[in-house]
């Protein structure tokens, strides 16, 4: 088992009023899963998503991640935790605007403190893979929405997460781009990777093996 | 429409109530140093503007050469003053006039006797001519026609007739140094503008023989000059001043020193313009003898530029923060344009801003300028204060500076951001690729060399003083005193009973009688010649006069031949220096050689250890050790003694001692370590103001660092935010937003550092004494400087890389 959610529950609190953004949640996903979230804007996707990728805290329950308790970690540990196993993609991509392609993809992997030689090897190997090393000296200005997206996949992949966040990744992009993201998802889920993300489409969430619906922070 | 712009320029100012702040806080910072300033350098070009034809006003100095030295002389050799009187073509009127000591003033008719006053002169109707007087009873043309009449201002006339209306005053007697009846003649007002002319007594020139002066219309001491022999001028209309110069020229050669010892020497008399005086000429003389104060060109400039440069800190901080807005800014003036805004509409809206911030501005500097002045009280001539600001002149000077500053800084933002592309702005374009960067960064930069040249040179500065204060000067400086007795009071009686009771104390170590301490501002020197393989040479040396323990007292050793024999004896003892001179490496061969003096034979019985006798900005001078002169010695010179608890106690019994033997003269102990300090008076105010100026400097360019981290984290947060997720940890995170302000810093500081060194080094050279410009100095500040970058920047981008990513990432 990958992760664990027990009775999670968040809140904030104002006027002295507790509103819930996430209500008893309890998922358990397996390694090599494909999970879509679905749901009304509003429902408390992104703040689930949020919470798995423990960019986020919860205020009550239990959250194991491959056998840590991830409510009782410190925050360095959490961070370090997540930098080793977890991969995010972004709807608005989110990539450096003054980095080239090359350089985006090679960030975390210096925040990794990987050495330099071994750097170039697995950016190299990653443009390699997904097509673009013609476009490796380029700006993200200078690409197409489905491009960039592209590399935002790439990005998350390069420190061999075992698990990937991708929050709405085709929310910007047209539909033929989006496929090719859903194909590219598929492709990676069949290699072992495993994959939560939250969509608006019922296409794309069909290329999932699960899918969870929320509705005002509670899974239905 | 004005008000309107007005209206829309304050509301948007208080949208951006951070930047603003910063805005005001460092014009204002600018504005008040200028406004200070200004008042200060003012102050010295306003003396003496309100005397009629004062462009025609001229005085005659004194300057002589010997071998390579030049002095000068504020005075002139009284019998010029004659062939002023009897006329020199192309002069209109011709004032001389001697400075003179008052020691008893009687107003008999009112029992009332007044001591020891000064600021009295001797002049004649013709100082009147050319000095613009108000007459307040009396007239200039009688007043000070015979011997024995005086004029007084105002406030003396109050002083020695007290509540009396000066009509009464007219006609009265005054009984002048215990003997010589003196009528009152006149009374004029005091003068009401700054003025160089602080006398308050004219005694009628003719009278100068009765008050121990020489008269000018007998003497023939060509060769005498004393710095109290005033002789002024007005030029006719349209007459030549070089023509006069000739004149003078001619009276020099023909008036020449024949004396055998003088042959050596020039002496030239020169012309100063009146409006130079208060600048001390070439020289740095002092105006008169009784001035407290002379401008100094280089310091009026540099403070003149210290002002300046504060002023552009605050413009550079206006221009950075507002560029540095522009973005956010853009997308308005794209608004306003598709609105219908022309471009000069928008021009008029930024200058708006631009305006009500250097008015408030400007107000809260008027409210600071005081505080600041005070600070600078200690080293600035009394008489100063900021009310020329409310003066015509000086609202003037504001509006203009305020003019000056909105133009400087409200010009970039005005003209670049309305130049701005309305569709471009609105399609986003814009975002990509921030023009201002280089612009901004080249004005942080220019900020921080400013504030890092500011600090190195406070640093060096402050260090020559510390060495200067510390040096040994090769004598014994701490708890060692002095005491100068009146030197009108002739009476040795008293001397000797003074010396004898001081000598009585418990405690003190040594006595010793002499005139001047071995380091003073005024000492004397006079020529000595001696054979040299047959020819007879001069040598200039400096003399100081003591008993024979005098140099013991000062702890100043032997090391060749003897002390003299007795306190009056023609023998000297000279230092090594003055062995060298002529021509003695070996100290001891000078010894039992002899000078002369005039045509006196002196033998120099030893040689004393160099010390300096002077400030250290001078090298160590020949000096020669004597007994006294005919009259005695001056003063009293004790060695305070080991025990430091009973110094105060000794002062004291000191003091008490003087009282009783003086009762009507106020006497002063004076110590010697002081008087060293008080050698580097100058270099203490220097330091003191750096001090100042560096603050301000480090506060305007922090101030303005900071507006550009809020505005570049502010702009950073997603890229953070992105970075986070990716696995940055906070220290790189920091590392990653400060970098980019410490290059700047870095840049700034190799700027700097050749700059600070020059500046430094031309300082510095004026000293004979020179501590090492170390490269410690530099490297501390450099870090000291990048220390309170990192701190300002660092607490900005400790809060931004802090955000939590979730914040900042959220989808739009
Ligand atoms: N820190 C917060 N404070 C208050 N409300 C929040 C906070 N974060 C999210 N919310 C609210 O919680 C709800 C769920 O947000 P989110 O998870 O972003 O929804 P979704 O991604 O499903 O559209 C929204 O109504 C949002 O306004
Ligand atoms: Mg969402």
């Amino acid at each position: 088992m990958l992760l664990q959610l027990n009775n999670i529950f968040k809140w904030v609190t104002t006027g002295g009023q507790r509103i819930f953004l996430l209500k008893d949640i309890n998922l358990e996903v397996e390694e090599g899963e494909f999970i879509s979230i679905m749901g009304p804007s509003g429902s408390g996707k992104s703040t689930l998503l949020n919470v798995i990728g423990m960019l986020d805290t919860f205020d009550e329950g239990e959250y194991n991640f491959m056998d840590e308790s991830v409510h009782s970690l410190k925050e360095k540990h959490r961070s370090n935790l997540y930098k080793q196993y977890i991969g995010f993609v972004f709807q608005s991509y989110h990539l450096l605007d003054e980095l080239t392609v090359k350089e985006n993809l090679e960030m975390p992997l210096i925040y990794k403190k990987i050495k330099g030689s071994e750097r170039k090897a697995m950016v190299a190997d990653m443009l390699d893979r997904f097509n673009i090393v013609g476009k490796k000296d380029l700006f993200p200005a200078q690409l197409s929405g489905g491009q960039q997206q592209l590399v935002g996949v790439a990005r998350a992949l390069i420190s061999n997460p075992k698990l990937i966040l991708a929050d709405e990744p085709t929310g910007n992009l047209n539909s033929k781009q989006g496929e090719e993201i859903m194909e590219l998802f598929k492709q990676l889920n069949r290699e072992g990777v495993t994959i939560i993300q939250v969509t608006h489409s019922e296409k794309n969430a069909e290329y999932g093996s699960r899918i969870i619906n929320l509705l005002d922070g509670r899974m239905v | 429409m004005f008000f309107n712009n007005l209206k829309v320029a304050w509301r948007s100012i208080l949208k951006n109530k951070l930047f603003s702040f910063i805005n005001v806080i460092g014009l204002s910072i600018g504005l008040c140093s200028s406004i200070v300033i200004g008042a200060i350098v003012y102050f010295d070009f306003s003396f003496d503007t309100f005397h009629k034809d004062g462009d025609r006003i001229y005085r005659v100095t004194t300057l002589f050469e010997s071998g390579e030295n030049e002095f000068s002389n504020r005075g002139v050799s009284v019998p010029l003053m004659k062939e002023f009187k009897n006329g020199i073509s192309g002069v209109e009127v011709s004032a001389p006039f001697m400075s003179t000591y008052f020691s008893t003033i009687e107003n008999k008719a009112q029992d009332l006797v007044f001591r020891n006053e000064n600021n009295g002169i001797l002049a004649d109707g013709a100082y009147f001519e050319i000095f613009d007087y108000n007459w307040l009873a009396g007239d200039n043309q009688t007043a000070l026609s015979e011997p024995a009449q005086v004029v007084l201002t105002k406030i003396k006339a109050e002083k020695y007739f007290p509540h009396k209306n000066v009509n009464e005053v007219i006609g009265q007697t005054l009984v002048y140094n215990d003997s010589v009846n003196v009528k009152v003649m006149g009374v004029v007002d005091d003068l009401k503008q700054n003025s160089d002319l602080r006398f308050t007594e004219f005694m009628s020139l003719s009278s100068a023989k009765m008050f121990g002066e020489s008269d000018f219309t007998t003497s023939d001491a060509w060769n005498g000059t004393s710095s109290g022999d005033q002789l002024f001028f007005k030029i006719s209309e349209g007459a030549s001043v070089p023509n006069i110069q000739s004149r003078l020229d001619e009276l020099a050669k023909e008036h020449k020193n024949r004396e055998p010892w003088a042959v050596n020497d020039e002496r030239w008399f020169r012309i100063q313009p009146f409006s130079e005086i208060h600048f001390g000429g070439k020289h740095g003389d002092y105006p008169f003898n009784n001035s407290n104060h002379v401008a100094n060109m280089k310091v009026l400039k540099s403070l003149a530029f210290i002002a300046l440069f504060l002023l552009l800190l605050g413009c550079a901080n206006f221009i950075n923060l507002n560029s540095a807005q522009a973005l956010t800014r853009a997308k308005e003036i794209g608004i306003r344009k598709t609105l219908g805004s022309s471009k000069k509409q928008v021009v008029r809206q930024f200058f708006g801003e631009t305006f009500i911030l250097t008015l408030l501005a400007t107000v809260l500097s008027l409210v600071m300028a005081p505080f600041l002045l005070r600070q600078f009280k200690d080293f600035l001539p009394s008489g100063i204060d900021l009310s020329v600001l409310y003066s015509a002149e000086g609202i003037f000077g504001i509006l203009l500076l305020m003019l000056l500053v909105c133009l400087l800084s409200g010009f970039y933002p005005a003209f670049v951001l309305s130049k701005f592309k309305p569709v471009s702005v609105l399609k986003g374009q814009f975002s990509k690729g921030d023009k201002g960067v280089r612009l901004r960064k080249t004005l942080t930069v220019f900020q921080f060399v400013v504030a890092q040249v500011f600090v190195i040179a406070t640093f060096l500065v402050a260090k020559q003083l510390h060495f200067l204060m510390q040096k040994d000067m090769g004598m014994k400086t701490e708890a060692v005193a002095y005491v100068n007795l009146p030197w009108n009071d002739r009476s040795q009686i008293k001397k000797e009973r003074v010396f004898n009771q001081i000598k009585n104390i418990k405690g003190l170590s040594q006595v010793s009688w002499g005139d001047n301490p071995p380091a003073s501002n005024n000492m004397s020197s006079t020529i000595l010649s001696y054979y040299k393989d047959g020819n007879e040479t001069h040598q200039e040396a400096q003399i100081l006069t003591g008993d024979i323990s005098y140099l013991k007292t000062y702890g100043i050793p032997l090391i060749a031949g003897r002390e003299r024999l007795n306190d009056s004896i023609d023998e000297y003892v000279v230092n090594e220096t003055f062995a060298r001179a002529i021509g003695f490496q070996n100290p001891e061969e000078v010894v039992g050689t002899s000078v002369k003096l005039d045509t006196v034979k002196i033998a120099i019985v030893g040689v004393m250890k160099d010390f300096n006798q002077r400030s250290l900005r001078s090298e160590i001078r020949p000096l020669a050790v004597r007994g006294h002169y005919s009259r005695g010695f001056d003063g009293i010179h004790f060695d305070l003694g080991n025990n430091p608890e009973r110094w105060t106690q000794i002062v004291d019994e000191v003091e008490e001692v003087l009282v009783s033997v003086y009762p009507d003269e106020e006497l002063e102990v004076r110590f010697m370590d002081e008087t060293v300090k008080g050698f580097y008076r100058q270099e203490k105010s220097a330091v003191q103001l750096l001090k100042w100026a560096t603050g301000l400097a480090i506060l305007i360019s922090c101030l303005g660092l900071m507006g550009l981290v809020v505005y570049t984290t502010e702009r950073r947060v997603k890229e953070i935010g992105v970075r986070k997720v990716l696995g940055a940890n906070l220290a790189q995170l920091n590392i990653l937003l400060c970098k980019e302000f410490l290059i700047l810093v870095g840049v700034a500081f190799a700027i700097a550092v050749p700059i600070s060194w020059y500046l430094v080094q031309e300082w510095i050279e004026s000293f004979a004494y020179k501590t090492e410009l170390s490269w410690w100095v530099f490297l501390t500040s450099g870090i000291g400087m990048a220390v309170v970058a990192l701190l300002v920047t660092g607490a900005r981008t400790y809060k931004t890389a802090n955000i939590n990513p979730i914040e900042s990432l959220r989808n739009e």
